[in-house]
């Protein structure tokens, strides 16, 4: 069950790269960064996983070494890493929205006038 | 509690990174005003360098380490369970040249930012980036560390794409977001791998417990991580991104991008290497880091030789550096690191000194395309000796500070291939000559189509820059005269502690985690306090060697006008023979206006295949900048699977 959660994980990573290397759409290329997000926020939620185990929620002395949790840890990492890939989404949007109004195309192959 | 205890020195590693911080925020809300946003940047900047010059003294000379734990949540029963900050000799040496940096440029924005839109904003995201670079270097958590990524990745793009009038700002910006997004990615999946087996994300304990635990999943972890921090540092493949977007962003962010950020993915490196993984015993490993310091060494180097923007060829040349520093710290000897931390401090000054007189240049003419520009130095003076200086200390001319650290950098390689007995670093020393006498053609090129030949009609009026802007220049100027003439006082105060910091990785996890905690946990792998010492040759007395060129110099010239027969005269519409031919100087033109391009005409027609080929794979496509991503972390993963 978890080592699906893995497996997907890692392909969901491979095909952002492969969305990126391959698709000369600007739009297509932020949807692949999204994915590539996906990828490691799901790689995160499933290393905090414990089979069974209950919410991380407990008052003064109800923490026992018996108490048996999913680990809190990385479900703050992911909101984090969900807040930072929305912020990648929202700036790279922008930047679409302005090289359209500048280069009148969308196509990464012609908006090259810094090469060499 | 005593409410002094607020000011006890154990508390300036916060204070250092939050007074920019809130900087940023009250700029945004009180920013409209001129002198208001001014003042707050200016004491942003400024109590952040004091802060952290406040720290030289119980860090640098006393070799104490602050472990400063957020929330006072010190670690219980051998875990870490709050976030550190922690400032060994290391982190302080990187931190005091961002801030020195950062003060400088901010000086330098008054009046250069004068004449843009929306200024308040522009200074906002300036803090936010000094601030992620500061929290990065200063941070003790492997998690921050992302955070503190993202947020001077972000803050990068934004002001890369500032002036977004400018020639390909937003499409240098788009790029920079995409390759750098990679990168971060990779770092955060790199985290959370190493988490997955440790459960910890402090830096000390991950120290601690990662070199005894190695296995295939940590092995992957290590390969993201480090081509995450490589992306952050723009070496071999990443460099054409650092070359759009210091080419596009202002000349004060150009500063920063090279002579900060560029220093944050070192100094990523470096803790990965030496702290993380402990593996810079292995041959490989330090194979690794010198191969790819000696590529970006000379790819760049050879592809700012082919430029026509002054500010693209500034990026270049940064990121050649920046391969000569990676290239002494994989030595993994005392005398490398020592010297790969002289050359980055190096690095900051003097290409942050190059890079402003480039924004002067701009500033002043609104171009930086060295095919027009020319004749500068009679209408800016001042500009153009701060320019010569600089590019005296890039091209390591005795007794600027270039020379110091890069005569340490041969030595280093030279020793470590007399004691390993491996031909290889010998050929690394030989790549950073070549490399150093290419930096030193093509910055001819530069002095001679900017500031000298032929003034261009158009820039008659030309005038010097405001004071605010050239007393920044100077400096940074005076700074590389000071570093380069007293190198043994550098590397005293400076370099030797933070190359001790590396070799003491048991102090460190100590200092953090509790007494003990590093021989309990790692046993008989504890590494021992290695003594850091070593003998500088011939670099101690910079200015004999200032003679000694003097003299070679006088000779050249007394060589170059007897041999006067060899000369060719080159008259208007005729064509010389022999123009491509190799050449030594000494040409008559009618014109002494040599554009851009023109001037090693001969070096480049010989070697025009690879200036073909290298301008051909720096196509400027994004998807071919990703593709090159992906294939390096490819190469990571499979060679880090088979050599740890």
């Amino acid at each position: 069950m978890i080592l699906m959660n893995y497996i997907v994980s890692f392909f969901l990573l491979a095909l952002g790269m492969y969305c990126i290397v391959t698709k000369y759409n600007l739009v297509k290329t932020v949807i692949g960064l999204s994915i590539m997000d996906y990828g490691v926020n799901l790689l995160i939620i499933s290393i905090g996983f414990n089979p069974g185990g209950t919410a991380p929620i407990f008052t003064w002395g109800e923490l026992t070494p018996s108490s048996f949790f999913v680990d809190p840890i990385p479900q703050a990492l992911t909101l984090t890493s969900i807040v930072i890939g929305a912020c990648v989404t929202a700036m790279s949007l922008a930047l679409v929205m302005k090289l359209q109004e500048s280069y009148g195309t969308l196509d990464t192959r012609e908006i090259r006038r810094l090469r060499g | 509690m005593n409410w002094l205890n607020i000011l006890s020195y154990r508390h300036f590693p916060i204070y250092a990174i939050m007074v920019l911080f809130l900087g940023a925020f009250l700029i945004v809300l009180f920013g409209r005003n001129r002198w208001a946003r001014h003042i707050l940047a200016f004491l942003s900047v400024a109590s952040s360098l004091a802060f952290l010059i406040a720290l030289v003294r119980p860090v640098m000379l006393g070799g104490e380490i602050i472990a400063y734990w957020m929330g006072g949540r010190v670690p219980a029963g051998g875990y870490a369970i709050g976030i550190a900050l922690e400032v060994d000799a290391l982190s302080l040496f990187f931190g005091l040249l961002i801030a020195t940096a950062v003060f400088v440029a901010c000086l330098y924005s008054f009046r250069y930012m004068e004449h843009d839109d929306n200024i308040p904003q522009y200074y906002t995201l300036f803090l936010m980036l000094a601030g992620g670079v500061l929290g990065l270097v200063l941070s003790g958590d492997l998690f921050n560390m992302f955070i503190m990524v993202e947020i001077l990745t972000f803050a990068a793009v934004a002001l890369t794409a500032f002036r977004n009038t400018a020639n390909g700002a937003l499409e240098a910006a788009f790029k920079y977001l995409v390759v750098g997004s990679i990168g971060s990615s990779c770092i955060l999946a790199g985290t959370i791998l190493l988490y997955a087996q440790v459960h910890t994300l402090n830096f000390a304990q991950l120290s601690a417990l990662i070199p005894g635990g190695l296995n295939n999943a940590t092995k992957v972890a290590f390969a993201l991580l480090f081509v995450g921090f490589c992306t952050k540092a723009f070496l071999v493949p990443f460099h054409p991104l650092a070359a759009d977007a210091h080419g596009a962003a202002p000349a004060s962010i150009s500063v920063l991008i090279s002579g900060v950020l560029t220093k944050s993915g070192l100094y990523g490196i470096i803790r990965l290497v030496y702290f993380l993984f402990q593996s810079m015993g292995l041959g490989t490993i330090q194979f690794m880091l010198v191969f790819v310091g000696s590529v970006s060494m000379f790819v760049c180097v050879t592809m700012a030789l082919a430029q026509h923007d002054f500010k693209r060829l500034l990026a270049f040349h940064s990121i050649s550096q920046i391969g000569y520093v990676l290239s002494a710290a994989g030595l993994a000897t005392a005398l490398g690191i020592s010297a790969g931390l002289y050359h980055a401090m190096n690095h900051t000054l003097f290409k942050g000194l190059l890079f402003l007189t480039a924004g002067a240049v701009l500033h002043k003419t609104g171009t930086t395309d060295l095919g027009k520009l020319g004749g500068l130095s009679k209408k800016m003076p001042h500009t153009t000796v701060l320019f010569l200086i600089g590019a005296a200390s890039i091209s390591g001319i005795p007794p600027f500070n270039g020379f110091a650290s890069k005569w340490m950098i041969y030595q280093a390689t030279y020793q470590k291939a007399v004691e390993s007995g491996n031909i290889g670093f010998l050929l690394v020393t030989i790549i950073a000559l070549i490399t150093s006498v290419l930096t030193l053609a093509s910055f001819v090129k530069v002095t001679q189509s900017v500031f000298f030949g032929r003034l261009p009609a158009a820039y008659e009026n030309v005038t010097e820059v405001p004071f605010g802007m050239r007393f920044a220049m100077g400096i940074f100027a005076a700074l590389c005269v000071v570093t380069g003439l007293f190198p043994d006082y550098v590397t005293r105060w400076l370099t030797e502690p933070a190359a001790r910091a590396v070799f003491s990785v048991g102090q460190y996890i100590n200092d953090m985690m509790g007494a003990g905690y590093a021989e309990s946990v790692m046993g008989g792998l504890a590494p021992a306090q290695q003594t850091v010492s070593f003998v500088h040759v011939g670099v101690w007395s910079p200015v004999s060697w200032l003679l000694v060129l003097c003299i070679m110099l006088l000779a050249v010239t007394l060589a170059a006008v007897l041999g006067k027969y060899d000369r060719v005269s080159e008259n208007a519409g005729e064509k010389v023979p022999g123009k491509y031919d190799l050449f030594f100087g000494g040409e008559e033109s009618v014109y002494s206006q040599v554009g851009g391009g023109d001037l090693f005409w001969g070096f480049k027609h010989n070697w025009r295949h690879y200036f073909r080929f290298m301008y051909d794979l720096h196509s400027g496509v994004v998807n071919d900048y990703a593709l090159w991503a992906v294939v390096a972390l490819s190469l990571a993963v499979v060679f880090l699977q088979i050599v740890l």
